[in-house]
């Protein structure tokens, strides 16, 4: 057992003040950090700022030949927030963010709960709950537009034999397609949840919720004391990350309904996505897709700060 | 604790390299041509046996081996702005004919007269498409366009002939609805699929992509409008694309629809659908249809090496040649650009008649506007979903999207 | 037990909404290829058309996908379960700085890193290579895996880690061989969900390979979507069959999360 042992004396006989055993110490706890260091810098350090830069730059398909992107400061940011689609896409990212995580968290959470205890087929069903995840967003894209057809759609004959004359315009409908849009995403985003919840919940131990029974609480109250103070970290992760997925999303909009109908369903990420690989605008595309960084970065801030303030008190 | 050292370092200086090399450029290679690389996006079947056959023989012919790369429709530019920045571009791009625009702005793209090539004989749009300040930088062999489609079984079972203008579209498409079973089914989504689809119908009219808030095309949405309105078209058309469209068709779902030629193999799928094609009805009898011009083109990268760039534009004549032009249109239903053509590939496929007649008078989408089409496509799928969702009236819609 | 059965019939109606589209995707699969509007909700023909296709053409994507992904989980979790560690256990004073730094990773778009790597491949030569698209899936594996271990691992109390230290173990020690077994559900979660990503990646797939050698099946599945026209049941049988391996993987480890792994440890 000798490895860094600090109350023995160093091995080395030339020992310097560099190799002192506590500088070892401090080495070594850096070497768990320096290969996702090194890593996350060369992979996203450099796009990032590139990004960052380029919503500064006029940047077009010229620019990718030449090299040649003028400098015009936040003409990009005024330019992407004063277009009309602007507000319009903040609301709808607003809408589409909440309302996604409030489901999938929701139903998340009430599936992992679910599947605590044992039951027969419990695993196997779990692992089913997996399979939306091994089909190729495009795939799911395309079969849900099937199933949201109005006319000839899967859900609207069922809601139709059930509800009689109901034929709502899912996708094109401009009221209706935004709760469409969010359902998918719910849907998408079950699994998710559901893993990574169950497996926190997993590591609360058994003995825990007895003790909390032998002392009169269960149910909702073993829920409060016990599971949701030991799942906390897991739930900030979940919800942090839930949320950054959220605002990126692209393809499941872009294969539902494009951005419409008449913008209904667009947002930023899908909107950053337009300006620049549509209209070929890459300085206001990167424009708008910093804005929805600085977004995620504020929310980030603000949820770690108040999860913060909860685990002190 | 040497191995983990080493380990470390060799993180580190694969890491360091990837970054430090990141800002750096490419070299073009040297020395006699004996392969060409080639770019294009026909990447489903029948196209990609097609062309790569033809790629092939042409390269032979010229003493080259084609490597070609695929790749899906809409990832081409993605790809070919990121080959630009690296200088990786190929050798020949075959690019969509509404995006030689773009990419000749950027100075990537050699004009075609600088190794002798010119498009002669070909139809005037394609012509207008392909040119860039005055030179012509890409050659496209093959163009198709949209036209009217429509089941021959029902329309006979209903008594409806074949609509020659608006009104007639208007009633016959009422007439035909019953049931499940739309009058006419078209393409409004939200991208340039939508764009392409609504622009026969505002050309004809008289409307133009400069400015669309004018009476003209107000008309032309305005039919859109009441299509959908009176039932006649459904409501899903804001999300159908070309393929949809044509399912529903094949399904028994539309009567009529708009499309193009592409879907004459998929329609043959099914030999009990009798179908037949005529051009797009006008706003009055006798207007001349314009219809938007289709098909990809292709361009000459400026790679840096003369003789690659000399043996790549063998390869797009060869491509180019009166027999492969006439090959390609049999083989991938679509219409020769060389005029003379024409009608050798009627008399080979009657069923491309309507296509071939259109062709002529077809115009280029970035016929006036160039670089700048984009964004008025853009205004214009914004307004027609604009209208056709309720949103506002059709002159109403044009405005807005046109100031917006 | 019959309560046990009556939890069996509701987790089998849950997962029946839950996976209906997964349904019609197999059932479009196997129906003659053509049109999915008039699909009817059995597949009264039965064709196995789109299987054969899909066999024939990406049996090799197939593998590439299998192959990448794995060693994408391998890598991404080799890298990411230390840092993860160190975050939640020491006392490192950049940790909050490094922790936010991952985060952030998480918010930029996926295209931006794409273009960036493209040209970094290209000078290197890691185009279409299996290790040039392990180093880039694991951008969407190793943030993902440092946050959600991390978050796994603070659950493991810090009188645990002392107890071995205090025995005498190093670091290292300390972290092989009494952490990481007590982590085993961060493990398994974060290798289950980076080989998710890495499965469906398609951007990657897209922008680092040109030609058909290096090539997963999410860029496969392509072939058939055409710009005008879709081979509907050939891309569902594609879809299908690349589903397969991957779910058997996930079933083999889903068994292992067990519960209550640090349960014991305290006493």
């Amino acid at each position: 057992m000798a490895e860094g042992m600090s109350l023995a004396l160093p091995r080395q006989a030339t020992t310097t003040a560099w190799w002192s055993p506590r500088r070892r110490e401090r080495l070594l706890q850096l070497a768990f950090l320096v290969p996702a260091g090194l890593y996350l810098v060369a992979f996203f350090g450099y796009p990032l700022a590139q990004n960052i830069v380029m919503g500064f730059q006029e940047y077009t398909t010229a620019t990718f030949y030449t090299g040649e992107a003028p400098w015009v400061g936040l003409a990009n940011y005024v330019d992407v927030a004063t277009s009309a689609v602007f507000g319009t896409a903040v609301l709808n990212t607003a809408l589409f963010t909440i309302g996604s995580i409030a489901g999938q968290f929701g139903i998340g959470l009430a599936v992992a709960l679910f599947f605590r205890h044992r039951f027969p087929l419990s695993g196997v069903l779990r692992s089913l709950l997996l399979l939306p995840w091994l089909i190729p967003l495009i795939v799911s894209g395309a079969v849900w537009r099937w199933i949201l057809d109005q006319d000839n759609g899967v859900l609207n004959t069922v809601l139709g034999s059930l509800l009689g004359g109901l034929h709502p315009g899912w996708l094109t409908s401009t009221s209706v397609a935004l709760v469409a849009v969010v359902l998918v995403n719910i849907w998408v985003g079950i699994p998710f949840n559901t893993t990574i919840l169950y497996g926190g919940l997993q590591d609360i131990p058994q003995e825990l919720y007895e003790a909390a029974a032998l002392d009169g609480a269960t149910g909702w109250r073993a829920f409060r004391h016990v599971t949701w103070p030991l799942l906390r970290p897991v739930v900030t992760v979940v919800l942090v990350l839930g949320v950054v997925y959220t605002l990126k999303v692209l393809d499941i909009i872009l294969g539902l309904t494009g951005g419409g109908p008449a913008n209904a369903t667009q947002t930023l990420a899908t909107q950053s996505y337009h300006l620049s690989f549509q209209e070929f605008d890459f300085g206001r595309g990167a424009a708008m897709g910093n804005i929805l960084i600085a977004i995620s970065f504020v929310f980030a801030l603000l949820y770690l700060r108040v999860a913060r303030r909860a685990d002190a008190s | 604790m040497a191995r983990r050292r080493a380990v470390l370092a060799t993180v580190l200086a694969t890491t360091s390299a990837i970054v430090l090399t990141a800002c750096g450029g490419g070299s073009a290679p040297s020395g006699p041509v004996t392969s060409l690389r080639v770019l294009d996006y026909y990447n489903n079947e029948p196209d990609k046996t097609v062309y790569a056959q033809m790629l092939d023989a042409c390269g032979q012919q010229n003493g080259v081996t084609i490597e070609r790369e695929a790749v899906p429709g809409s990832s081409l530019i993605a790809k070919v702005l990121q080959q630009a920045s690296s200088k990786t571009l190929p050798d020949v791009l075959m690019l969509d004919n509404p995006d030689l625009q773009q990419i000749a702005t950027t100075g990537a793209l050699a004009p075609v007269s600088d190794f002798g090539l010119a498009p002669t004989g070909y139809a005037p749009g394609v012509v207008s498409a392909a040119t860039y300040e005055g030179k012509v930088y890409g050659l496209q062999p093959v163009t198709n366009t949209i036209g009217l489609f429509y089941n021959k079984d029902i329309l006979a079972q209903a008594g409806v002939q074949p609509p020659t203008t608006w009104d007639e579209l208007k009633t016959a498409a009422q007439k035909l609805t019953s049931g499940n079973r739309y009058g006419i089914a078209f393409t409004a989504t939200a991208d340039y699929e939508g764009t392409w689809q609504f622009l026969p119908f505002m050309w004809t009219a008289g409307g133009d992509e400069k400015d669309i808030a004018t009476p003209q095309t107000a008309e032309a949405l305005q039919l859109w409008v009441d299509l959908v309105n009176s039932g006649s078209a459904s409501k899903s058309v804001v999300t159908w694309g070309q393929a949809d469209v044509n399912e529903q068709f094949m399904a028994g779902n539309a009567a009529m629809m708009i499309n193009g030629p592409w879907q004459f193999p998929v329609l043959a799928k099914d030999p009990a659908l009798k179908y037949a094609v005529v051009p797009i009805p006008g706003p009055q009898a006798g207007a001349t249809p314009v219809a938007p011009l289709g098909g990809e083109t292709w361009t000459i990268p400026r790679t840096g090496n003369p003789d690659r760039q000399a043996k790549a534009a063998k390869i797009v004549e060869c491509l180019n040649t009166e027999a492969n032009q006439l090959a390609l249109a049999t083989k991938r239903s679509t219409v020769p650009t060389k005029s003379a053509l024409v009608s050798q590939l009627v008399a080979q496929q009657p069923d491309m008649a309507a296509f071939s007649s259109a062709v002529q008078t077809a115009r280029a989408r970035t016929g006036e506007l160039g670089a700048e089409w984009p964004k008025a496509a853009t205004r214009i799928y914004t307004a027609v979903q604009n209208a056709l969702t309720g949103g506002a009236a059709p002159l109403a819609a044009l405005q807005q999207a046109q100031n917006g | 037990m019959r309560r046990g059965w009556s939890n069996t019939a509701i987790g089998i109606a849950l997962l029946a909404v839950m996976l209906f589209p997964v349904y019609w995707m197999v059932n479009v699969s196997l129906q003659p290829s053509g049109s999915a509007v008039a699909t009817p909700w059995f597949p009264v023909n039965l064709s196995f058309e789109g299987y054969v296709t899909a066999l024939t053409q990406q049996g090799s994507h197939l593998l590439t996908s299998l192959v990448v992904a794995a060693g994408t989980v391998v890598f991404s979790v080799a890298v990411a379960a230390p840092a993860a560690f160190a975050l939640a256990h020491f006392k490192v004073r950049g940790a909050n700085v490094v922790l936010f730094a991952v985060l952030i990773s998480q918010m930029v778009p996926g295209i931006v890193i794409a273009n960036a790597l493209y040209s970094a491949y290209t000078e290197l030569g890691l185009l279409n290579s299996v290790g040039g698209l392990i180093l880039a899936d694991s951008t969407h594996g190793i943030p993902f895996a440092i946050l959600v271990m991390r978050a796994f691992m603070s659950t493991v109390p810090a009188e645990v880690v002392e107890a071995a230290r205090v025995d005498g173990a190093g670091q290292i020690r300390t972290f092989v061989s009494v952490v990481l077994p007590m982590s085993r559900n961060a493990l398994i979660t974060a290798a289950l969900f980076t080989f998710l990503f890495t499965w469906s990646d398609f951007l990657f797939a897209l922008t680092l390979t040109t030609t058909e050698d290096v090539r997963p099946v999410t860029l496969g599945l392509f072939t058939y979507i055409g710009t005008y026209v879709n081979d509907w049941s050939a891309v569902m049988a594609t879809a299908v069959l690349a589903s397969i391996p991957a779910f058997v993987l996930l079933l083999v480890a889903q068994r292992f999360v067990a519960a209550g792994v640090t349960s014991g440890a305290v006493k």
